[in-house]
């Protein structure tokens, strides 16, 4: 079986006037990728240009070795596609296994047994399988979600792009959803984007970080908690000096960056420090370039 | 363990299911503590090739009748008419062909047909107004981004969105021109039937349009030019019937085909799949 795999070579996208994504080059082979980014960096435009939901403005693309800029390699691509928007709008009145029977029947499931079978495969999957009949209007924001992952899971797609699929999921189903992505990603690409450092650390071999339509860090997750050792300490002030400090529940400063003073007690990096001294303590949302006219 | 075990008549009639309730019960029981007798059972089972209950088929066809929501009238209308079990539930999931809607449509039908139909100075120009507009208006409910909230995971899906809107526009005109066919024969005049050439051709334009702007927008553009038109038409005198009848209508059979080609020359950028530009 031919590998699973994504390249990206010099590829942006522009919305008018503004760039959203700016010269990315990406190699994705199976395994979990996270992105992490503020707002507005370009995630989710990343993901919906590899989802083949929105065509690059410049550079090439090629998803399993295809290019979705030619239609019938596009659809080639979506046979093998699973997509999880940052929002997903579901029709009025729908429950949750006919939201995904309904899904199943676009992607070519067209045989009703085997659909069914499928469906409550992905159902089960993300732990929703009691909550079949239950009108998705009647859920709650997590259980939500995890209709929406469940129509990207159908048919064990070869790439798997997610864009925050465990916002308001509570921990326990966190945890469930992180044994369900590590099982796909043995054999599959996967891509999530997520605001949840905690994921990505759990989940994640490989962490980009997105930062104004341009990748900031690209490599493994442990290299970049590597990069914050012996920057992060507890004092009982905070540092100004540092790139971001704050109160802890003990009453002591989690101090990120700047200069360690004496009697301060070093503390394990965790990859949001990493993150946060990545971006230097930076507001989260950042607007987007404007394209140079 | 007693020594005593089930007799072959018995333990066949078990296996075959074709015990009474008592005597399944006390065998059941039996078999609990008795280990040669439920090898024995195993044995009969497969030598005689008994159905044995599928149990993961049992919950299968449970699950089935609680998850699987039983379609709608419409849909089994689309089934009736011939189209696969599966096509017929994509066309009838579209928001346009929720109950809601058709009511909505056929009520202001209804209402211009029967002011028409009562003789009404202004009842015939009302229909005229409303009929032809109706089913551009349906049609481009029934894949508007903003009626259709699971946009993008549609739009990621192998399934062509050409024929998809194809299959729901057809299907929206076999629903909405008989009924609109049906209130035009209460109008007196040939406005109950000359409306037809110019809803087609509105429908073609919505199409066309949903190249440029989204489908709703297109539909709502051409109705109201339609109207605006028909009001210009009213302030003028002579009959309003004028504006579908003899040459008009030629003029309407060239929007028709003009805009169906323009559509299908313009596929791609359909507003359905304006990323994709």
């Amino acid at each position: 079986m031919p590998t699973a795999s994504i390249s990206l070579r010099d590829a942006g996208r522009t919305f008018g006037a503004t760039r959203a994504l700016a010269g990315v080059d990406l190699d994705l082979k199976p395994g979990v990728t996270g992105l992490l980014g503020p707002n507005g960096a370009g995630k989710t435009t990343l993901l919906r240009l590899l989802a083949t939901a929105l065509p690059p403005s410049q550079g090439r693309v090629r998803v399993l070795g295809l290019d979705p800029e030619v239609p019938a390699e596009r659809t080639g691509i979506r046979r093998q596609l699973g997509y999880q928007p940052q929002e997903v709008g579901f029709p009025r009145g729908f429950t949750a296994f006919a939201f995904v029977d309904y899904i199943a029947l676009l992607k070519e499931w067209t045989e009703r047994a085997a659909r069914h079978a499928e469906v409550r495969r992905v159902l089960d999957l993300v732990g929703l399988s009691d909550l079949g009949a239950k009108r998705i209007r009647a859920m709650s924001g997590g259980q939500r979600r995890r209709v929406a992952l469940a129509q990207a899971l159908l048919g064990s797609p070869a790439v798997l792009i997610l864009d925050e699929p465990t916002a308001g999921v509570d921990p326990e189903q966190r945890v469930v959803l992180r044994t369900v992505l590590a099982e796909v990603a043995r054999t599959s690409v996967v891509v999530l984007s997520t605001h949840q450092t905690e994921d990505v650390a759990a989940l994640c071999e490989r962490v980009i970080v997105l930062d104004r339509g341009r990748v900031r860090y690209d490599g493994p997750v442990t290299d970049l908690v590597a990069q914050a050792a012996g920057r992060v300490w507890l004092a009982d002030e905070p540092d100004p000096a540092a790139s971001v400090s704050w109160r802890t529940g003990t009453g002591r400063y989690r101090n990120v960056g700047g200069r360690v003073r004496d009697g301060a007690e070093h503390v394990e990096p965790s990859l949001e420090d990493a993150y946060l001294l990545l971006r230097g303590g930076a507001a989260e949302d950042e607007p987007a370039e404007e394209v140079a006219s | 363990m007693t020594g005593w075990h089930l007799d072959d008549d018995t333990l066949r009639r078990y296996v075959e299911r074709a015990d009474s309730l008592a005597e399944g019960a006390s065998a059941e029981q039996h078999l609990l503590s008795c280990e040669p007798c439920r090898t024995r059972v195993n044995v009969a089972a497969s030598v005689t090739e008994l159905s044995v209950i599928d149990l993961a088929m049992v919950w299968d066809r449970t699950r089935d009748a609680i998850e699987v929501p039983r379609p709608s009238v419409f849909e089994r209308l689309l089934r009736g008419a011939g189209l696969p079990a599966s096509e017929a539930r994509l066309v009838a999931v579209a928001s346009a062909f929720r109950g809601v809607w058709l009511t909505g449509a056929a009520a202001v039908l209804a209402f211009a047909a029967l002011a028409a139909a009562m003789g009404h100075a202004r009842g015939a120009w009302l229909f005229l107004v409303v009929a032809p507009v109706v089913p551009c208006l349906v049609v481009a409910a029934s894949y508007d981004p903003w009626m259709d909230p699971a946009l993008e995971p549609e739009l990621v899906t192998p399934y062509p969105a050409l024929r998809l809107i194809l299959l729901r526009t057809i299907a929206v005109l076999a629903l909405a021109l008989p009924a609109v066919l049906l209130f035009g024969l209460t109008v007196p005049g040939e406005t109950a039937f000359a409306w037809l050439l110019p809803a087609v051709g509105f429908v073609a334009a919505v199409l066309a349009a949903s190249t440029w702007v989204s489908p709703l927008r297109a539909a709502v553009a051409v109705s109201c030019a339609w109207l605006a038109l028909v009001s210009l038409l009213a302030t003028r005198p002579g009959s309003p019937d004028a504006i579908i009848q003899g040459r008009a209508q030629v003029g309407f059979l060239v929007l028709a085909a003009g805009s169906f080609g323009i559509f299908l020359l313009r596929r791609r950028q359909l507003r359905q799949l304006r990323p994709w530009r």
